[in-house]
């Protein structure tokens, strides 16, 4: 810990000299001073780039909005605080009302609409020539007094700043949250994560960043001119946050600087500079996933390993919350109450007429023949689908008046494909639900809480393994482990025997009498019928969106309409 | 002169070359289901490319002409062939992010090659203008409306009426299943995206003698293609018509209001589409179970 500490401390020293020495072509104090300012700027675009994976191509906008409001309404005699605060205002409003129209529509839009606001704002700057100085631009008094040694201090204290706020903010819960959002929506939603809201929150923070760093650099520059806002400048930031490496604390730094000081150095060959931008721009997307500070890291790993040998493991968490069934007042009588459902799409019939009920406790099937409307009925249950028709109550709520992610308090559900998330360890994937139903505990507790989880499941081997190395049959496993974590009222199952190897298929025996014996409602679509004979009392069999058996599982399997509507094809 | 007229002429002039542009932007996001931010970069090297070989007096000018459709074809072929379908498992944005990549690297090589100065060839028509109502329509312009419309127009009824259109719109369905139809995906992939090269060089063709090109015309083709393809809810048909409501949109705003304003109202109507495509959706983004 503290040699890396010091070699940190060290290079931080070297960087922050660097351009009072001259040792590096073009590397001048204003050009270190603007790439602090960009970096800035570059950190809040890793957040909504970066992380969480959402396509941004006019974050130059949310830069020169705040530095054009507050010149204007400096140049009206209105004070200079006052001034600056109005355009931060201003700008986040923008934000807000960006991200609401656009952040909810698949990722296209999102990436158009940032352009296209990029494109109002540099347009704007140019039609109104009286007010915002046209072409020229607009001359911004107050930074001049300065000097440029005062300006780099205050970038380098706002580029230090910004990223203690993205190191802490960025971390825990909340990172796990984002990874998951960006790699799969639905199962974030599933899992009870607010999707919608949590882009909003994360395309706000990145603008903030932007507003910030562009009012500063602005002041600094002395001038804003229309281009600063427009499409160019955004995807020169994109480039940068590419280059640095996506997702990295570090990475909005390295890219910064390197892109920046190409531009200074090919300045020199000129006409060239575009040319060497556009090839830096597409190498990097091809082929450098991880960027500078993906080598970086990868570089540091190897140095540590080299030095001290294989990682010890941490030491075990202390158990400090055991379950959460206790939570759970009443856990006996009706579960899930499906009333005569029915579903249209555009007029085909999926779903009509369905009705049943689950018990707490109980293990419950939903059997048929391909496209009889199984999963459409999970999805209505879980909230991904509204029903056209009819209610479902779950312990004895109406389940429309919960959103799906307010339902994943009380209903987990799994996947045909486990829905994972690749580059989290297993802990982690059963930390992103276990984040949402009991935000109120501390990250320890949390973790220990999905620690207990897969101990009680019987996964403990696994824990700490990423799930991009595990095997499809145990991720299917781990996806119910995930749906059970916090042990909900209601269980949904897809399909979960198919896939898994003979020994997998006793563990899921195992796990389904315990989720019995805690008190859950357990729903099972599945083919396997011999293993739905096995662990089922009861269930419905759907055919054509129509239930035709409901009862006893032994009764309904010999019902001979069933035979005919399953098994028609082979008798 | 009847301000009037001259609008609805100018419009459809550039609604023209906007359907010509949105048409190809809609089959290669049905076939391949990616926004192709490259897509207008056919339009600009086209141009350019005619522009300098024009100047040179080396080619007859429709020699140039073929040669910058083959060149755009090529272009948007390679894109498909060697930057997206090796990485056909990435996901969107990360796939729209290559074609960005792809477009800047291209403006990059166009700055190079002319600088940052707008180039244009002579007219392919000369003649006399046409005076319409008050309005005032060059041969060239003419041309650029009949040939733009019918070529578009092509499109669907090639989609809807052919063995080849039929295989192209399989794979948009499911591509998959159109795998195992017999459909070749990868080769219906390259033809839309040889389609979509070849109708923006032939914009280009028609409509810079009338205007002129610059290096980063291609990423404001795109975009406007695109705002006629979203509006028309990325329908073929649509597509050609909202292109024309676009059109005579900026059109008259530059008439009566202010030819700076085109921009901010353009993408007015892009947010317009976005709040009226929000309301079904209930969370995240393009989803589906």
């Amino acid at each position: 810990m503290k040699r890396s500490r010091i070699i940190l401390l060290a290079t931080a020293i070297i960087v922050i000299a660097l351009p009072f020495t001259g040792l590096v072509l073009g590397w001048s104090v204003g050009l270190a001073t603007l790439v602090y300012f960009d970096a800035l700027t570059v950190i809040g675009l890793n957040l909504i780039f970066g992380v969480t994976g959402m396509l941004t191509l006019g974050q130059a906008a949310f830069m020169a909005v705040p530095a054009y409001c507050a010149g204007i309404l400096e140049s009206v005699g209105v004070p200079f605080f006052l001034s600056v605060g109005a355009g931060l205002v201003v700008t986040l409003v923008l934000a807000v009302c960006t991200g609401r129209v656009f952040i909810r529509l698949p990722g296209v839009y999102l990436a158009f609409g940032t352009l296209a606001v990029a494109f109002v704002v540099e347009g704007t700057a140019r039609a109104f020539p009286l007010i915002t100085g046209g072409s020229s631009g607009l001359i911004l008094e107050h930074g001049r007094s300065l000097g440029d040694r005062g300006w780099y201090l205050i970038a380098l204290v706002a580029l230090t700043g910004g990223m203690t706020i993205y190191w802490y903010l960025v971390s825990g819960a909340f990172l796990r949250r984002l990874r998951t959002i960006r790699h799969d929506e639905l199962a974030a939603a599933v899992l009870g994560i607010n999707v919608g809201r949590s882009k909003e929150k994360v395309f706000l923070i990145g603008a903030t960043f932007a507003a910030v760093a562009g009012i500063l650099r602005a002041y600094y520059v002395g001038l804003v001119i229309p281009e600063n806002g427009g499409v160019d400048p955004s995807l020169e930031l994109l480039a940068m946050t590419l280059l640095g490496g996506p997702g990295y604390l570090f990475g909005p730094l390295f890219g910064t600087a390197l892109l920046q000081w190409l531009f200074i150095i090919t300045g020199y060959a000129k006409g060239y500079v575009l040319l060497v931008y556009g090839a830096v721009f597409l190498l990097a997307v091809l082929y450098l996933k991880d960027g500078i500070a993906g080598w970086v890291a990868k570089i540091w790993d190897r140095f540590e390993l080299m030095i001290d040998g294989p990682r010890q493991d941490p030491c075990p968490t202390r158990r400090v919350v055991s379950s959460l069934s206790d939570r759970h007042t009443q856990r006996s009588g009706v579960c899930l109450q499906v009333l005569d459902i029915a579903k249209r799409f555009r007029g085909v019939v999926a779903l009509d007429g369905v009705s049943f009920t689950v018990e707490f406790g109980e293990i419950f099937t939903i059997v048929g023949p391909n496209g009889a409307g199984k999963s459409t009925l999970f999805n209505i249950i879980s909230g991904i689908e509204l029903p056209t028709r009819g209610v479902v109550k779950i312990a004895n709520k109406d389940a429309a008046s919960f959103s799906i992610s307010e339902r994943a308090r009380f209903v987990g559900r799994s996947f045909q494909v486990a829905r994972l998330v690749p580059d989290l360890t297993v802990v982690e994937n059963i930390m992103v639900r276990v984040d949402q139903i009991t935000p109120e505990l501390s990250e320890l507790e949390r973790r220990s809480l999905a620690l207990n989880q897969i101990a009680a499941f019987g996964l403990s081997a696994v824990a700490d393994t990423p799930v991009s190395a595990l095997s499809a049959g145990q991720r299917k496993l781990i996806d119910l482990t995930r749906a059970a974590a916090g042990d909900p009222s209601l269980v949904l199952l897809d399909e979960p025997a198919v896939g898994l190897a003979a020994d997998e298929l006793d563990h899921l025996k195992s796990l389904l009498h315990q989720l019995q014996a805690r008190g859950s409602a357990v729903v099972i679509v599945e083919h396997n019928i011999d293993f739905v004979a096995e662990v089922a009392k009861r269930g419905i069999v759907l055919d054509g969106g129509r239930p035709i058996a409901f009862g006893a599982i032994k009764e309904i399997l010999a019902d001979p309409k069933v035979q005919e509507a399953y098994f028609g094809a082979l008798l | 002169m009847n301000p009037l007229t001259q609008a609805v002429i100018s419009g459809l002039m550039m609604g023209a070359v906007y359907a010509l542009l949105s048409i190809g932007l809609v089959i290669v996001y049905q076939t391949a289901h990616v926004i192709n931010l490259a897509h207008g970069e056919a339009y600009s090297i086209a141009g350019i490319f005619v522009s300098v070989l024009a100047g040179t007096h080396i080619l007859p000018i429709w020699a140039a002409i073929a040669g910058a459709i083959i060149v755009a074809v090529l272009i948007s072929i390679a894109i498909e062939r060697f930057l997206l379908r090796p990485r056909r498992l990435w996901s969107h944005s990360a796939l729209i992010l290559v074609t960005l990549a792809a477009a800047i690297f291209s403006r990059g090589a166009l700055y190079t090659l002319i600088g940052s100065d707008a180039v244009s060839f002579p007219r392919l028509v000369s003649g006399a203008p046409f005076r319409i109502a008050g309005g005032v329509l060059p041969p060239q312009g003419l041309l650029l409306i009949v040939m733009a419309f019918a070529l578009a127009i092509a499109v669907p009824l090639f989609l809807s009426t052919t063995q080849l259109g039929r295989q192209l719109r399989a794979t948009a369905e499911n591509p998959d299943a159109a795998q195992l139809m017999g459909v070749n995906v990868d080769r219906a992939r390259l033809l839309a995206f040889a389609i979509a090269g070849a109708y923006g060089a032939i914009g280009a063709v028609l409509l810079v003698p009338l205007v002129s090109v610059d290096f980063h015309a291609g990423l404001d083709m795109t975009l406007r293609g695109f705002i006629a393809a979203a509006l028309g809810g990325m329908l073929p048909l649509w597509a050609i018509v909202c292109s024309i409501l676009l059109g005579l949109g900026e059109a008259f705003v530059t008439t009566y209001f202010d030819a700076l304003a085109k921009d901010p109202i353009v993408f007015l109507m892009l947010i317009g589409v976005a709040v009226w495509r929000s309301r079904k959706i209930r969370f995240g983004g393009g989803l589906r179970a």
